[in-house]
């Protein structure tokens, strides 16, 4: 083992590693730090650039998208009051309010310090846990992959809407897509027309979904920025400030990697769930939402957190746990190279090459954000009118670029469209692009388990794995018709005086 | 009683997956005559999503009556109403859509770069916001040839010149 991590991390250490990790890390801190551009966003923009690169180097600048991206989230949060990304929303609440009494640059230290030690237990935690449980995976069937798959598909139905069924119609859609072109069996379906013989591509299906419909949305709607940008003023962390907040910051990062692990949470729910919890416990707790530094801290360090432990899923069973890394799932196929057990028997170079590549951008990540944490802040009051319609070329270009296929722009602008009426009627998206990631391998195994048992249904409960992820799909959907039945008393409940 | 957003959506998703259901499969998902082993038929698993979405769509409705009661009492608008209020919103957003038409078409026709450089512009108006004039006309011509001289000196991406500009440059070649 130890060879093989020394012959990885001489893999690692060259030059186009270190240059695809670097302008990862500032690419995705200045994408995060702009109000409206996500993570998302600028992990799939980077999709098409990662076909010209070797597998290890692409992902590796899809994480560093990743990370830079969930840090530069917190500022213009704490800067302009805007959170560059969901998972920054908590940092606002105190980030602002310091950057009003000219802490701004305290308060980006705290989320730079806290971001790099969530990102750092995250990545150990990756390191020593996706190994044990691939090798568990490698004693799991085509019927318990399936009804893994049908788990987290659930999952991420419920969680990332207001509602379930909203979710799974979303996923119906993303499953229904993924059957266009040819099957496993050399069969085509919904080939309307000769181009749609190959199939959907992933790359355009994602960009569209996730880059266009923000563009129609500013085109239509024309919203108005008038958040006033604050200085970056006081700078100096201390070391006092710093061991104060080191018990939020360590509880962060666990919560992170715990919640990051789990498939369809992700860092949003992680940083508010710590947020909560050092609210609680802090002898501060009362200045929460003033100021307070250790806010920041619990919130950065768990949406950080998350970041290696998504890829944990990802890795060992094949199975993304957000929509990041479901765009690096597809990342991962474009090169050749399917993540799940078989992964760490075929490819484990490459494994470990990863593993220590994405230790090396926690480093980068610190490096960037003291360097140019100001610079980062000017970038974050780029105008949306300029910069969303240039995006949109961009796209096209990458897209084009691919498979030189005016079918792939026209399928780019088709699903942004699609991206933007599901936007208008509250459907999820995250759902709708996992699925139709996961829809080939999800049939796959289906038509496997059928074709093995000779058409006997009963292969979906003949193990115990298969019967403990029925069960916990049936629970979580329990759970979740519960939490929206509270929900909906709740507020039949406050209706009722004012009727 | 008031119809809300959960009840369009509930309405739009049981449309289309009974639309995919009883009209694309049939026509669209042919079976062949022969499938090895005991491997289920290719239709098999559109119809499974299919009718598993037309439920939750079915749901998505059913769902949405309790909110539209609890909404009766506000005033009621008519979906004509709805859409003359917002008439501004679908006028650009139908802008938008034939925006993306034209380029599609347009491609071919003018090629790559210059249809490129025609939405660009396109966008740059439709976003309402004209106080950066000089960053937009700038942009709109400097931008697309940068990515194109990128694409094609990096990637090597052949990206078509446009029909028409074929046909002009072959003329001038033989004036010339």
């Amino acid at each position: 083992m130890w060879n093989e991590l020394l012959y990885a991390f001489e893999a690692v250490a060259t030059l186009p590693n270190f240059i695809a990790m670097a302008a990862g890390i500032w690419g995705g801190v200045i994408i995060g730090a702009i109000p409206g551009m996500t993570g998302t966003m600028a992990v799939t923009l980077a999709l098409p650039f990662t076909f010209y690169l070797p597998p290890v180097t692409s992902i590796l600048l899809l994480v560093a998208l990743y990370k830079g991206s969930t840090y530069g989230g917190s500022i213009s949060a704490i800067l302009i009051k805007t959170p560059g990304t969901a998972s920054a929303a908590c940092t606002v609440l105190d980030g602002y309010p310091l950057a009003q009494q000219g802490k701004g640059g305290k308060a980006l230290n705290m989320a730079l310090v806290s971001s790099c030690i969530g990102d750092f237990i995250s990545n150990i935690s990756l390191f020593f846990l996706a190994m044990p449980l691939a090798m568990f995976a490698l004693r799991v069937g085509p019927p318990e992959y399936f009804m893994l798959m049908a788990f987290s598909l659930t999952i991420v139905a419920s969680i990332s809407g207001r509602s379930l069924v909203l979710g799974i119609i979303s996923a119906c859609v993303g499953l229904l897509l993924a059957t266009v072109g040819e099957d496993m069996y050399g069969s085509f379906r919904f080939a309307v027309t000769e181009d749609m013989k190959s199939g959907l591509g992933v790359v355009p299906v994602l960009i569209g979904l996730f880059a266009l419909p923000e563009l129609i949305k500013m085109i239509v709607f024309r919203p108005e920025d008038n958040n006033p940008a604050m200085k970056l003023g006081d700078n100096r962390l201390t070391m006092a400030e710093f061991r104060g907040s080191l018990k939020s910051i360590l509880r962060g990062s666990v919560i992170g990697v715990i919640l990051g692990a789990i498939p369809g949470i992700g860092p949003s729910t992680a940083a508010f769930f710590s947020y909560s919890e050092a609210r609680r416990t802090s002898k501060n707790g009362d200045k929460f939402g003033e100021g307070e530094l250790e806010g920041i801290a619990a919130s950065e360090s768990a949406n950080n957190g998350c970041c290696g432990a998504t890829m944990i899923p990802l890795l060992a069973l094949g199975v993304p746990g957000d929509v990041i890394t479901g765009v690096m799932l597809g990342a991962f196929m474009i090169h050749g190279l399917t993540p799940g057990p078989l992964l760490f028997q075929n490819n484990i170079g490459e494994v470990y090459s990863l593993f220590i590549g994405i230790l090396f951008s926690s480093v980068f990540l610190f490096i960037a954000g003291k360097l140019t944490a100001g610079a980062f802040a000017k970038i974050s009051r780029i105008p949306q009118t300029l910069l969303l319609p240039c995006i949109l070329i961009l796209c096209v270009f990458g897209i084009y670029s691919i498979g030189a296929s005016p079918f792939d722009v026209t399928v780019l602008l088709v699903m942004g469209v699609v991206g933007f009426i599901m936007m208008i009627l509250n459907i999820p998206a995250a759902p709708f692009l996992i699925a139709f990631i996961l829809g080939p391998m999800f049939e796959d195994n289906m038509r496997r388990s059928m074709a093995i048992s000779r058409g006997d249904l009963s292969v979906f409960f003949q193990s115990w794995i298969s019967w403990g992820f029925f069960a916990l799909t049936i629970l979580f959907i329990a759970l979740t018709i519960r939490r929206e039945w509270q929900k909906w008393r709740e507020k039949s409940r406050d209706a009722a005086p004012s009727a | 009683m008031t119809p809300n957003r959960d009840f369009y959506t509930g309405l739009i998703a049981t449309a289309l997956f009974a639309l995919v259901l009883f009209v694309l499969i049939p026509i669209y998902v042919k079976v062949p005559s022969f499938i090895p082993g005991f491997a289920p038929p290719p239709n098999m698993w559109p119809r499974v999503v299919t009718c598993v979405g037309l439920v939750m769509g079915i749901l998505a409705i059913i769902f949405a009556i309790p909110k539209m009661r609890e909404a009766r009492g506000e005033p009621v608008t008519t979906f004509g109403q709805t859409l003359y209020r917002n008439r501004k919103l679908i006028v650009r957003f139908g802008a938008v859509l034939i925006g993306f038409a034209v380029f599609t078409y347009a491609i071919p026709a003018i090629g790559f770069v210059a249809a490129t450089i025609l939405l660009l512009a396109y966008l740059f108006l439709m976003s309402g916001d004209y106080s950066r004039k000089t960053w937009m006309i700038g942009l709109t011509i400097v931008f697309p040839i940068l990515l194109y001289l990128l694409f094609t000196n990096i990637t090597h991406t052949p990206f078509p010149e446009g029909h028409l500009f074929s046909a002009l440059s072959a003329d001038f070649m033989t004036l010339i």
